[in-house]
C-alpha cells in the first residue's frame, strides 16, 4: 500500500490534534497553526487527488488492521480527495478574510476557542467526507454540530447565543433521526460499514423483504441530514445562524457545514442504498419538490430582507434547493449537477459574506440596506467581489453560477417527468436571484450624497483584499474552465459505486 | 421626358426654396420690398409651373420610370386621359386662386409659408395626377396630405390648429387603410400599373375572391376619406373653412379631387367585372347616397359661410362617387363631368366668400344682407356658380347630374337605380334652399334696408379676375359637356 | 482579427480613465479614433470575411466560445459600427453637461465591443454569454445620473433584462440538449430524431424563450424597463435604447427563431400564433402608450417598443420574406430612431425643454434640427421616399405572401401603429412649427441649433433615411440574400 494512502487518516488526525494543541497556544501562535493545519491538510488532499487520478480506482484503508466486516475503513476515491481540497481552499479563504472582523467582534480570549473550534470541525469534515463507516459518520456529525454551534456562539451577542441554541436543536433533531434511521438500517442488515451494508440492502430489496422498515430507515436518514442541511423547510435555524454569526463562521456554515452533511447523504445514497434503490424510493419526489419549493421560497424571504447578511443567509435556503432539486431527478447527470452546485454555492457564498463584511464596515457596521449606500465605492474590492458573487449568483457566464445552472438545465430536460418543473422553476428563480442580488448590488453602487463612513484603501486590508481576489479567482476558475471538474465529479460518483 | 419631372419637381423644389429663403415673419414695417419680391417670385414660379404642366400634357406620350423603390416597384410617371382632365382643372384652379392670394394674403401673417406649401401641393398634385402606378399615387397621395396641412392650419389660431390636426389624421387614417389594400393588391395583381386596367391575377380572384372584395372595401373607405364620404367626413367641415379662403378653394375643389381620382384608378384596377353587382357595390352606392343627403341637409342648416360650402363639398363630392359606384359608362361620364362643374363652382363660391371676408370680415349667413349692392360683381359670380351647383341647366351642374341619373336609371341595380336619382333630386333642392337665399339677401336686402349706409366695396382685379376667370370656366363646362363627355367616353374609361 | 473587434472597444474603454489626459478634447480625439478604426476594422472585416470559425476557448463539454461572420451578424455588426462613431461625436457634446465623464464613456465604449460579440456570435452560447454581458456594461449608463429616478429605472432594466435571460437560458438548454449543435445554422439545428414526441415542450420552451430575449427587444408584458431607462443621458437612449441593446434583443429572437429552432419546425404551431398576436399587440400598444406620453424621450421610447415589435413580427412569420422584412426594418429603425432620438436631445441639451408642450415655437428658433426631426418622423410614420416606407412594405409583403390569416391581421396592426405614429410625432412637429396665433417668440429666444458635433450625425442620418427611402434596393436584396440564407 502506498504512503501516500495514509494521508487521509493523517488528515483527520491532524486537524484533530492540532485542535487540541490550539487550547494551550496562545491565540496568535494558535491561528499559525491553524492556518498551517489547512494549508498541510490542502497539500495533502491535492498529492492524494492527483495520486488518485493517476491510478484510477478508489481505495480502502483500514484503520487498525481490522478487516470488514469488523474494522473501521476509511475510502478515498477522487470525489472525497476533490472535496476535502476543496474545503480547505475555502476554509483557509474563509478564514483569512474574516480575521480582522474576528478581533473585533470575538472576545481576545476566546480566540484560541475559536481555532480550536475550527480544527475540530475541519476534522469531522474531513471524517464525513472520507468514512466508510457509518456509525464512524454519525459520530463526527456529531462533533461537527457541536463545533458549528461553538462558532456560532463565540461571538456573544443576544442573537447569536439564540441561533445557536436553535441551530443545536433542530441539529440534534437531525443526527437523532439520523441515529434512529442508522438503528434501522443497523437491525435490518447487521453491519455498519457501508459497503457491507450495500450489499444486504442489494439482497433485502432483490427478494423484496423488509420493504417497509428499509423505506423508513432511509426516510429519517433523509430527513435528518436534511434538517442539519437546511433544505426548505427546515430552514428556520438558518438566517439567525448564518446572519449573526462571526463572519468567518457564517463563511464556514454556509459553504462547508451544510455541504459537508450534503455530501455525507451523497455518500449514502450511492455507498449505503445504492443509487438505483435509493431512486426506486418515492423519496426522491418528495426531495425534488422540497427542494423546488426551497428555491423559490427561500428567494422570496430573501428579497422580503432588509438586512444583507440575513439576505445573503436566505439565499442559501434557495441555493441548497437546487442541489436537492439535482438530487430528486434522480439521474446520474442531475447529480453531478448538484455536486458542482456544491463547490459552486461553497465558492460563492462564502465570497458573499465575506465581501458583505467588507461593505457593511464601511457603513458604520449597519447591515440595512439603507446605509450600504455607496458602499461600494467606499471599499472598492469589497464591492467588486460583491458584484462577482451576485452575477455569479444569477447566474452570469464566466462565472461558476452558470455552469451549475446549466448542468441543471441539462439534467432536467433528460427526466421526462420533471423537466418543465424544474425548468420553469430555474428560470423563476434566477429572476427572484437576479432582484434581491441586483438590487443590492445596485445600492453599493449608488453614491450616497456626504457619506458619514469614511473609505477603505488596498492598504488598509491587503489580507482581506487579497482573500477576495483568491475567492474571485475561484469562482471565476470553476466557472471557465469547468469541464476537469466536472468529468472529475464525474469520475468520483462512478468510483462510488 | 423631363418635362412631366419638371412640371412635379419644379414647383415642390421651388416650394421649398421660399420655406427657406423667407423663413423669417415678414409682418412688420419696412418688409414691404422683401413682400414684393415674394410674391413676385410665387407668381413667376405658379406660371412656370403651369407652363411646364401644359408642356407635359402636350408632349409626354410615354411613361418616365424616375427610380425603383425596391426591386419591384418603380416611382413611374404616365400621363393619361384621367390624369390630363384632374391636372387641367388643377392647374387652373391654381393659378386663379394663387392670384387671388397675393391680395387676400397681404396682412397675414408669415405668408412665405403659405406660398411655399402652395406650391409645394401644386407639384404634389401634378405628380398625384401624372402618377402611373399605384405606388407612385400613393406616395404623391400622402405626400399632399402633407403638404396641405399647413394650408389648413394656417393662420395658427387654436381652432385653426386642432382642424388641422383633425384633417391630417382623418386623411392618413384613410391612406393607410388604402395602403393596407395595396399590400394585398401588390400580390395579387400582375402589376399596378393604371395602364394595363384590371389587372386581378385570375387565380387570386378564384382562391380569395371574398377576401379580395373586403380588400377593396376597405380601399374605398380609405380613399373616400379624403372624398370626404361618410362616414369619415367629419374632418371636412372642420378643416376647410379654417383655411384662408384661396386655401379653401384649393382644398375644397382640388384636393378633395384626389380621392375622386384614387378611386377611379383602384376600381380600375379591382375592375368593374369584378365589384359589380357584390355587396361592395350596394355598400358603396349606399354610402354616397347618404353622405349626399346629409351633406346638403347639414349645409342647409349652417350659418357660417364657409362652413355651408365645406358641407356643400361633402355633399357634392359623393355625387361624383356615386357616379362611379354606379359603375357604368353614363354614370362615369356624369361624375367626370361633375368633377370639372364641382371644381371651378366651388373655387368660385369660396373665393367668393373669401372676398367678403377680406372686404367686410362677415362670415355668417345672416350678416350678408345687402352684400350684392356693396359687391355686386363677386355677388354675380356667386350667384352663376350657385345656380351650377344646384344644377340650373345649362350651367355644368345641370348637365353632369342628368348624366349620373340617367347612368344610375340604366344601371339596373334594385332599389338603387331610383333611390339615387331621387336622392340627387333631393339633394338639389336642398342646395337650392342653402345657396339661392344668399344671392336674395344680397340682392334684396328687403324693404328696411338702409341703402344710405351702402358702400361700394367691390375688391381690385386680382380678386375679381381669377373669380371671373373660374366662373366663366363653370359656366363653358356647362356648354361644351357633350364635347366634353365625347372626349371622356374616347378615353375608354 | 475577428476577437481584436471586440477586444478593441475593451481595452480603449479601459483606458480611458486610466490614461490622464490634459485636456477633454486629446480624450475625444483619442475616444474618437479608436472607435472610428474599429468601426473601419469591423467593414473591413465584414468585407473579407472568411467562412471559417474562430474558436476562442472550449467552454464546457462541447460548448465553445467562438466568432463567425455570417449574413445576420454582418447585418447587425455592419449597422452598429456604422452608427457608433456618429453616437460617439454626438455624446462628446452632449456629454458636457453631464458628470463622471470617464465612466460614462468607459462603459459606452465596453458597449461597443460587446455588442459586435452578439452581432458576430457563432453559436447560440456565445450569443448567451454577450448577451447577458450587455446588460451588466448598460447599467451603469442607465444609473449614471444616480438620481432616485435613474436607479429605480437601471434596477428595473436589470430584473427584467436578467429574468428575461433567465428564460432564454432555457432556450439555449433546449437547443444544447435537442440540437445536433449549438452553432447557427440557417434552417435550424433541432435533431429530428431526438424531438419526436416532445415537439409541445420544445414550443412551450421556444415561446418562453422569445419572450425571454423578448424582454431586451421590450415585448409587452415586458416592455416598462424602457421608457424608464429614458433617464439616461441621450446619447445612450439614442444608441442603446433604439439601437444596440434592444436590437440585440430582437436579433437574438432571429438567431433563436432562424437559426436554432428552425422555422420548419415552428411555422404554423401554436407557438407562432401566440407570440404573433403578443408581438402585434404590442405594435399597437406602444403606439397608444406613446401618444399618451408627454415626455419627449419616453414617448420616442415607447415609438421603439411599437417598432421593435415590427421586427418581431416580421421575424414570427418564419418565412424568408418576414426575415428580410424584419432584417430591413432593423437596419432602417436603428437610423430614423437614432436621429429622432438625438433631435429631441439635441433640444434638451440647448433648450433644457423635456416636455411635448414646452416645444411650442421651437421649429423656426432649431431649423436644423426640428427639420431633422420632421423627416424621421415622416420615415417613421412610412411616407413613401423615406426609409419606413421600405421596410413597412417588405414587412407587410412577407405578411401577404406567407397567407397566415394572423398576419394579414398583423398588417392591419402595422397600419393602425402608423397612424398612431403620426399622431404623437406630428403633433411634435406642429407644435414646434405652428405654435399658434398669439404665441410669444420672446420666450423661445435662448433656443439655437447645436454646433456641428451634433448637427454632423443627424445630417448623416437624415441623409441615410432619404437615401435608403429612395434606393434601398441594393441593401434590400442583400438582406434578402441573408434572409434566404445563402449568405
Amino acid at each position: 500500500m502506498n504512503f501516500i494512502c495514509n494521508f487521509p487518516f493523517f488528515s483527520i488526525l491532524l486537524s484533530l490534534f492540532s485542535g487540541t494543541i490550539c487550547s494551550v497556544l496562545p491565540a496568535k501562535a494558535a491561528k499559525v497553526v491553524n492556518r498551517v493545519v489547512i494549508a498541510v491538510i490542502g497539500l495533502l488532499s491535492a498529492i492524494l487527488l492527483l495520486y488518485l487520478l493517476s491510478v484510477g480506482e478508489p481505495f480502502v484503508y483500514w484503520m487498525g488492521h481490522f478487516p470488514a466486516p469488523w474494522g473501521n475503513e476509511i475510502r478515498a476515491g477522487v470525489l472525497e480527495a476533490g472535496m476535502a481540497l476543496f474545503f480547505c481552499i475555502i476554509m483557509y479563504l474563509s478564514m483569512a478574510g474574516g480575521a480582522h472582523k474576528l478581533y473585533d467582534e470575538v472576545d481576545e480570549s476566546k480566540h484560541n476557542l475559536y481555532y480550536i473550534l475550527v480544527n475540530l470541525l475541519l476534522s469531522s469534515l474531513l471524517a464525513l467526507v472520507y468514512t466508510n463507516d457509518m456509525f464512524t459518520a454519525y459520530v463526527f456529525v456529531e462533533i461537527n454540530t457541536i463545533s458549528a454551534c461553538g462558532l456560532i456562539m463565540i461571538r456573544q451577542v443576544g442573537r447569536t447565543i439564540e441561533a445557536a441554541v436553535r441551530y443545536m436543536i433542530m441539529s440534534l433533531l437531525g443526527s437523532g433521526l439520523l441515529l434512529f434511521g442508522l438503528c434501522i438500517m443497523y437491525d435490518l442488515t447487521g453491519h455498519l460499514l457501508m459497503s457491507n451494508i450495500k450489499e444486504s440492502v442489494g439482497l433485502l430489496v432483490a427478494n423484496g423483504e423488509y420493504q417497509i422498515p428499509l423505506i423508513v430507515s432511509i426516510a429519517l436518514m433523509c430527513v435528518g441530514l436534511c434538517i442539519k442541511s437546511a433544505l426548505f423547510p427546515f430552514h428556520a435555524w438558518l438566517p439567525d445562524a448564518y446572519g449573526y454569526s462571526t463572519v468567518s463562521s457564517a463563511a464556514i456554515l454556509s459553504s462547508l457545514v451544510s455541504k459537508g452533511y450534503i455530501f455525507l447523504l451523497i455518500k449514502i445514497i450511492y455507498r449505503v442504498i445504492g443509487f438505483d434503490n435509493f431512486n426506486s424510493t418515492r423519496i426522491i419526489d418528495v426531495l425534488f419538490v422540497f427542494g423546488l419549493m426551497g428555491m423559490i421560497f427561500g428567494s422570496i424571504s430573501a428579497i422580503r430582507e432588509n438586512d444583507i447578511r440575513r439576505m445573503i443567509a436566505f439565499s442559501s435556503v434557495a441555493q441548497i434547493g437546487y442541489i436537492y432539486m439535482g438530487f430528486g431527478m434522480g439521474t446520474q447527470t442531475g447529480m453531478v449537477a448538484s455536486v458542482y452546485h456544491i463547490l459552486s454555492h461553497a465558492a460563492t457564498k462564502s465570497l458573499l459574506f465575506i465581501a458583505a463584511i467588507g461593505l457593511t464596515e464601511v457603513s458604520g457596521g449597519s447591515r440595512k440596506f439603507a446605509d450600504l449606500t455607496g458602499a461600494g465605492y467606499r471599499n472598492k474590492w469589497a464591492g467588486v467581489a460583491f458584484t462577482v458573487g451576485s452575477l455569479s449568483m444569477v447566474g452570469i457566464p464566466l462565472f461558476s453560477g452558470f455552469i451549475s445552472k446549466l448542468l441543471f438545465a441539462q439534467a432536467a430536460v433528460q427526466v421526462e417527468g420533471k423537466m418543465l418543473a424544474s425548468l420553469i422553476v430555474l428560470g423563476i428563480s434566477t429572476v427572484l436571484n437576479a432582484v434581491y442580488f441586483m438590487k443590492t448590488v445596485i445600492r453599493i453602487y449608488t453614491a450616497a450624497k456626504d457619506s458619514p463612513y469614511g473609505g477603505m484603501t488596498f492598504g488598509k486590508m491587503k489580507i482581506y483584499a487579497i482573500t477576495l481576489i483568491f475567492f474571485m479567482l475561484v469562482n471565476v476558475l470553476l466557472g471557465v474552465s469547468s469541464q476537469p471538474v466536472v468529468d472529475l465529479i464525474w469520475q468520483g460518483l462512478t468510483m462510488f459505486s | 421626358m423631363y418635362m412631366i419631372l419638371l412640371s412635379v419637381f419644379f414647383p415642390i423644389l421651388a416650394g421649398v426654396f421660399l420655406l427657406i429663403r423667407f423663413r423669417t415673419p415678414l409682418s412688420g414695417e419696412g418688409n414691404a420690398s422683401k413682400r414684393k419680391t415674394l410674391v413676385t417670385l410665387t407668381g413667376c414660379f405658379l406660371v412656370v409651373t403651369a407652363l411646364f404642366t401644359g408642356a407635359a400634357i402636350l408632349t409626354q406620350k410615354e411613361g418616365v420610370t424616375l427610380f425603383y423603390l425596391t426591386k419591384t416597384l418603380p416611382v413611374y410617371f404616365e400621363i393619361d386621359r384621367m390624369g390630363t382632365l384632374f391636372s387641367l382643372l388643377a392647374l387652373v384652379v391654381l393659378l386663379c386662386a394663387g392670384f387671388f392670394s397675393f391680395e387676400y394674403m397681404k396682412h397675414e401673417e408669415r405668408e412665405s409659408r403659405y406660398y411655399g406649401f402652395y406650391l409645394l401641393a401644386f407639384g404634389v398634385l401634378n405628380g398625384l395626377c401624372f402618377a402611373g402606378n399605384l405606388i407612385t399615387f400613393y406616395l404623391f397621395f400622402e405626400l399632399l396630405t402633407l403638404s396641405s396641412m399647413p394650408l389648413v392650419l394656417h393662420t395658427g389660431s387654436k381652432e385653426a390648429v386642432m382642424a388641422g390636426l383633425k384633417y391630417l389624421f382623418y386623411s392618413l387614417c384613410g391612406a393607410y387603410a388604402a395602403l393596407f389594400g395595396i399590400y394585398f393588391l401588390y400580390r395579387n395583381c400582375e402589376t399596378l400599373s393604371f395602364s394595363a386596367g384590371s389587372a386581378l391575377k385570375a387565380s387570386a380572384v378564384a382562391e380569395q375572391g371574398g377576401f379580395l372584395l373586403a380588400v377593396a372595401f376597405i380601399m374605398i373607405l380609405g380613399f373616400g376619406v379624403k372624398a370626404g364620404m361618410f362616414p369619415m367626413h367629419a374632418w371636412l367641415p372642420a378643416a376647410h373653412p379654417v383655411a384662408p379662403a384661396p386655401a379653401s378653394a384649393v382644398l375644397s375643389a382640388l384636393i378633395v379631387k384626389a380621392g375622386v381620382l384614387a378611386l377611379i384608378r383602384v376600381t380600375g384596377l379591382f375592375g368593374r367585372d369584378f365589384l359589380q353587382e357584390t355587396w361592395v357595390q350596394t355598400a358603396w352606392l349606399g354610402l354616397t347616397l347618404t353622405t349626399v343627403f346629409m351633406g346638403s341637409l347639414l349645409a342647409y342648416r349652417e350659418p357660417v359661410l364657409k362652413k355651408r360650402l365645406a358641407y356643400s363639398t361633402v355633399s357634392q363630392l359623393s355625387y361624383i362617387l356615386f357616379g362611379l359606384a354606379v359603375m357604368n359608362e353614363e354614370a362615369f361620364t356624369g361624375s367626370l363631368l361633375h368633377v370639372l362643374a364641382h371644381g371651378f363652382i366651388k373655387a368660385v363660391l369660396f373665393l367668393c366668400a373669401g372676398a367678403i371676408i377680406y372686404k367686410t370680415g362677415k362670415t355668417r349667413v345672416e350678416e350678408l344682407r345687402g352684400i350684392g349692392k356693396e359687391m355686386p360683381l363677386t355677388m354675380w359670380c356667386f350667384t352663376i356658380a350657385s345656380l351650377g351647383l344646384i344644377g340650373i341647366p345649362p350651367t355644368g351642374g345641370f348637365f353632369s347630374k342628368w348624366h349620373l341619373a340617367v347612368g344610375s336609371l340604366k344601371s339596373g341595380l334594385p332599389v338603387f337605380d331610383v333611390l339615387g336619382p331621387v336622392i340627387l333630386l333631393v339633394s338639389a333642392l336642398l342646395t337650392a334652399g342653402y345657396l339661392l337665399p344668399i344671392t336674395v339677401q344680397g340682392f334684396f336686402p328687403g324693404a328696411d334696408y338702409d341703402y344710405n349706409t351702402l358702400q361700394k366695396k367691390e375688391p381690385c382685379g386680382l380678386i375679381t379676375v381669377p373669380i371671373l376667370i373660374l366662373t366663366v370656366l363653370s359656366v363653358l363646362v356647362g356648354l361644351f359637356s357633350d364635347n366634353i363627355a365625347l372626349a371622356i367616353t374616347a378615353a375608354g374609361l | 482579427m475577428i476577437v481584436s473587434v471586440i477586444l478593441i472597444p475593451f481595452i480603449t474603454g479601459i483606458l480611458i480613465p486610466i490614461i490622464p489626459f490634459e485636456k477633454r478634447r486629446q480624450k475625444e480625439i483619442f475616444l474618437e479614433t479608436a472607435v472610428v478604426l474599429n468601426s473601419i476594422l469591423v467593414w473591413y472585416l465584414l468585407l473579407h470575411h472568411s467562412d471559417s470559425t474562430f474558436l476562442l476557448a472550449h467552454f464546457t463539454g462541447n460548448l465553445s466560445i467562438s466568432f463567425r461572420v455570417d449574413g445576420m451578424g454582418m447585418v447587425f455588426a455592419g449597422l452598429v459600427s456604422a452608427l457608433w462613431p456618429f453616437a460617439t461625436l454626438y455624446a462628446f457634446e452632449y456629454m458636457t453637461k453631464e458628470k463622471n465623464e470617464n465612466v460614462f464613456f468607459l462603459f459606452y465604449t465596453l458597449t461597443y465591443g460587446v455588442t459586435l460579440g452578439i452581432a458576430l456570435a457563432a453559436n447560440l452560447l456565445t450569443m448567451y454569454f454577450f448577451y447577458e454581458l450587455l446588460t451588466l456594461v448598460t447599467v451603469p449608463l442607465v444609473m449614471h445620473t444616480l438620481t432616485r429616478e435613474a436607479v429605480l429605472a437601471s434596477r428595473k432594466y436589470l430584473y427584467y433584462s436578467l429574468g428575461g435571460a433567465a428564460f432564454a437560458f432555457l432556450g439555449l438548454i433546449m437547443v444544447i440538449v435537442y440540437g445536433t449543435t449549438t452553432d447557427f445554422i440557417f434552417g435550424g439545428v433541432l435533431d429530428p430524431a431526438k424531438i419526436t414526441g416532445k415537439t409541445d415542450v420544445l414550443l412551450l420552451i421556444y415561446v418562453m424563450a422569445f419572450f425571454g430575449f423578448g424582454v431586451k427587444a421590450a415585448v409587452c408584458p415586458f416592455n416598462s424597463w424602457l421608457p424608464q431607462a429614458g433617464v439616461a443621458p441621450t446619447p445612450v437612449t439614442a444608441l442603446l435604447h433604439a439601437v444596440a441593446v434592444v436590437k440585440a434583443g430582437a436579433f437574438a429572437i432571429l438567431r433563436l427563431t432562424y437559426y436554432s429552432f428552425g422555422t420548419d419546425f415552428l411555422r404554423g404551431t401554436w407557438a407562432q400564433d401566440v407570440v404573433m398576436a403578443v408581438v402585434m399587440f404590442t405594435i399597437v400598444y406602444g403606439c397608444s402608450r406613446a401618444v399618451k406620453e408627454t415626455h419627449i424621450k419616453r414617448r420616442l421610447a415607447y415609438s421603439t417598443i411599437s417598432n421593435l415589435s415590427y421586427i418581431l413580427f416580421g421575424a414570427v412569420i418564419m418565412t424568408p420574406l418576414g426575415l428580410a422584412g424584419a432584417l430591413t426594418h432593423l437596419v432602417f429603425h436603428a437610423v430614423m430612431k437614432i436621429c429622432s432620438f438625438f433631435c429631441a436631445g439635441a433640444v434638451m441639451h440647448q433648450t433644457d425643454r423635456h416636455y411635448v408642450h414646452e416645444l411650442n415655437g421651437l421649429g423656426y428658433k432649431m431649423p436644423c434640427t426640428f427639420g431633422i426631426f420632421t423627416v424621421s418622423a415622416l420615415a417613421l410614420m412610412g411616407v413613401p421616399g423615406l426609409a419606413g416606407f421600405i421596410s413597412k412594405w417588405n414587412l407587410a409583403q412577407a405578411a401577404v405572401e406567407s397567407g397566415n390569416p394572423l398576419a394579414w391581421g398583423g398588417v392591419g396592426c402595422l397600419l393602425i401603429s402608423a397612424l398612431l405614429t403620426a399622431i404623437y410625432m406630428l403633433t411634435i412637429v406642429v407644435r414646434a412649427f405652428f405654435p399658434g396665433k398669439d404665441f410669444d417668440y420672446a420666450t423661445v429666444n435662448d433656443a439655437k441649433d447645436p454646433n456641428w458635433k451634433m448637427l454632423l450625425p443627424l445630417f448623416a442620418f437624415t441623409l441615410c433615411i432619404i437615401g435608403f427611402g429612395l434606393r434601398s434596393q441594393p441593401i434590400v436584396d442583400f438582406l434578402l440574400t441573408v434572409a434566404n440564407g445563402i449568405e
